[in-house]
């Protein structure tokens, strides 16, 4: 590509609008072109100032304190402005060079101490950054079990599955319960209604007249609901049903059905 | 005496940053809260992932403020670049909602705001806005489908039902006429 080319993406690329392929092929080139480097950076000026066609709008007043609480570290600028240190006794000098050496002295004591105080500081951001991290990590595990557990249930020949129609009072919703031998079990529903405030869709598993409570989902603004369960080992051949409950869920139905499959 | 927090340049506060001074976040917030968050807003239509977006993008600030450097380019460029790239990136993320423009313009023009007054920046907006307004349709269409959409070119060819040449040179004509247009009142913008 002629360099004059490469000119062409540079103002595509600080809008971020490059296809994969040119993205790439520039992405090579930036890396021996000081040139388009300069460049780019003037155009991605230009982009930025598109930011102020945005309205203007003011994020909730919590917000500001939200941001604050969460820095890690207590401005260490306090520890640096050293009034907690502590002041040396210091003898009396005999001479002018004892007076500079205990000055010295008494300096790299501050600096000493700051230095521990933001080492301090530092360590403590460490430790909470690592919870923090260690915690996502811990999310994501969870969410990836999830989600293959989904999709060892979706492809599995031996799943069973059963149809939920909705009843009067949801008469477009349905939904399919794929389950396996051992009770896992995955529920898709689209076309709920919403849920108020307050409440959710429970499942349950009706076996032989009796009702054994699922866990409880609320849909998606477009009324779609995905729930991972598990049946009990007594219900595998049960009837399946979807009511309305209190969001925390309840033992024994109380709500109106909403979903429910054949006998 | 130093210079209180609201006389201090966005470079003076990102210094101060750099040294974990939080006054001086809680300043830069201040300064740039509603551009930030509307700018969210304008890319995800959703206050609760718009806020999100600004906390994320402050921590950023508080950790890299020392990284920041200036001969690269102005500190609000990065403040902007950084909202934008993490709003693009949650809606990519999101997915399913619809990526277009005009269901965000149509979202935050019905909202009621407070913020209608920035008097530091309403007028650096009234000439982005001018400038704007100057281009024709298909190419401010192009530019906002890219910006505030984070669409690339093919899928705002996709979008439009144009051809992909065509929306490659409305980009370019587009941006230079920007450029030119913005160039003009730069000392007004700076």
């Amino acid at each position: 590509m002629a360099h004059d080319e490469y000119k062409d993406l540079l103002l595509a690329q600080a809008l971020t609008a490059l296809d994969e392929s040119d993205q790439q092929t520039l992405a090579e080139h930036l890396e021996n072109c000081a040139e388009c480097r300069s460049e780019l950076n003037q155009w991605e000026q230009t982009a930025s100032l598109l930011s102020l066609d945005a309205k203007p709008l003011e994020p909730s007043p919590e917000l500001r304190g939200r941001i604050l609480n969460s820095l890690s570290v207590s401005a260490s600028n306090r520890a640096s402005e050293g009034t907690n240190v502590v002041q040396l006794p210091v003898a009396k000098p005999s001479s002018s060079w004892a007076a500079w050496g205990a000055i010295a002295a008494a300096v790299m004591f501050v600096a000493l101490a700051i230095g521990l105080a933001v080492l301090w500081q530092q360590n403590r951001a460490t430790k909470d950054q690592l919870a923090r991290l260690n915690e996502e990590l811990q999310q994501t595990n969870r969410q990836l079990a999830d989600e293959r557990a989904v999709t060892t249930l979706l492809t599995d020949p031996n799943a069973r599955r059963a149809a939920l129609v909705g009843t009067s009072l949801a008469p477009a919703a349905q939904a399919t319960l794929a389950y396996d031998r051992d009770g896992r079990a995955i529920l898709l529903a689209k076309d709920l209604p919403p849920a108020p405030a307050g409440k959710a869709y429970q499942l349950w598993f009706i076996a032989g007249g009796t009702p054994l409570p699922g866990k409880v989902f609320r849909p998606t603004p477009q009324g779609g609901g995905t729930l991972l369960d598990q049946i009990p080992q007594n219900a595998l051949n049960a009837i399946f049903a979807v009511t309305l409950e209190p969001e925390s869920g309840v033992q024994k139905p109380t709500g109106e059905i909403y979903l429910k499959s054949g006998s | 005496m130093h210079p209180t927090p609201a006389q201090q340049t966005d470079a003076d506060l990102l210094h101060a940053i750099a040294r974990q001074d939080e006054q001086a976040l809680a300043a830069l917030y201040d300064r740039y809260r509603l551009i930030l968050f509307g700018l969210a807003m304008r890319i995800l239509s959703s206050r609760e992932d718009a806020e999100d977006v600004l906390q994320d993008v402050l921590l950023q600030v508080w950790r890299q403020a020392a990284k920041f450097d200036e001969t690269r380019g102005k500190p609000f460029t990065w403040l902007v670049t950084l909202t934008r790239s993490r709003a693009i990136d949650r809606l990519r993320m999101i997915g399913s909602r619809q990526r277009t423009d005009d269901a965000a313009i149509r979202e935050t023009q019905e909202m009621t705001s407070d913020a209608a007054l920035d008097a530091v920046n309403s007028e650096r907006r009234a000439i982005v806005r001018r400038a704007l307004d100057e281009l024709p349709d298909e190419q401010r269409r192009t530019l906002t489908l890219a910006y505030f959409g984070g669409l690339t070119q093919s899928e705002i060819a996709a979008q439009l039902a144009t051809p992909l040449g065509t929306v490659k040179t409305r980009m370019r004509t587009g941006m230079m006429k920007l450029r030119d247009l913005l160039n003009a009142k730069r000392e007004m913008l700076d």
